[in-house]
């Protein structure tokens, strides 16, 4: 596990999602943590000192990991440049259809309609 | 492994999650650009919640959730969140009204000028 900070981070997970491309997945994993391990923590809890907290980011493609945690004071300007990075990477998913999905549900009360026409006018034929 | 269908259910339980457990919880991501599929999972190794999808739109609505999980995970899991989806949504207000009122000024000023009042 490699432990970069904030911006060569970025980078890395950029080269990352180039390399995945064509083949592989790109995995991203955020955690509420310290830093520290349970020992030193319940130590600094029983001596009263304050555990500082941090968001540890980690990502891999599957062979090489990578890490960093991120503080409460540049937490804004890594997520705004992280979520620029999801943007302009992740082109590969669907764009909402809708004239598609629209015509779809058209075509199926079409359908429907026609079926309860169909047996209105039977039931009326059955009466006299 | 539980799939959730709907999103808003699926954030209002992945915070609850966090909040219940802050020390446990983590927020995962797997993105697949050949199968153009993306797969969120919030788990706190007891409980498992997961979301699958293939659609542009859910890549927005995840940015959302990054931005709440960053800000809870960064700060605290007290933080009040509204502060993240409230912010956006005030930011987009005012600036809408500034160019009504900008529009209002320029016409008003142009108005005052005699020889364009003929124009008007």
């Amino acid at each position: 596990m490699v432990r970069l900070q904030p911006d060569p981070f970025l980078n890395e997970l950029t080269s990352m999602f180039e390399r995945t491309t064509e083949k592989g997945s790109v995995w991203v994993t955020l955690k509420h943590s310290s830093d520290k391990s349970k020992v030193q923590r319940n130590k600094m809890a029983t001596a009263g000192e304050e555990i500082e907290y941090r968001c540890l980011v980690r990502a891999t493609d599957g062979k090489k990991n990578i890490s960093t945690l991120v503080g409460a004071k540049d937490h804004q300007k890594f997520q705004a440049s992280y979520a620029t990075i999801l943007k302009a990477r992740m082109t590969a998913l669907k764009k909402r259809e809708r004239k598609d999905k629209r015509k779809a549900a058209e075509a199926s009360t079409a359908s429907d309609n026609k079926k309860h026409k169909g047996t209105k006018k039977r039931s009326s034929a059955s009466k006299p | 492994m539980v799939y959730i269908t709907s999103w808003d259910d699926f954030v209002e339980r992945s915070i609850h999650l966090f909040r219940t457990t802050p020390e446990k919880t983590r927020y995962v991501m797997k993105y697949r650009h050949c199968d153009g599929k993306l797969v969120l999972k919030i788990t706190d190794d007891k409980e498992c919640i997961k979301f699958k999808t293939d659609q542009a739109q859910d890549a927005k609505k995840m940015e959302t959730l990054n931005n709440i999980f960053f800000t809870m995970m960064a700060r605290g899991p007290e933080v009040d969140i509204t502060e993240v989806t409230g912010k956006e949504k005030a930011e987009a207000q005012p600036a809408k009204k500034r160019r009504g009122r900008k529009q209002l000024h320029l016409y008003l000023s142009l108005a005052s000028i005699p020889f364009l009042r003929e124009l008007f």
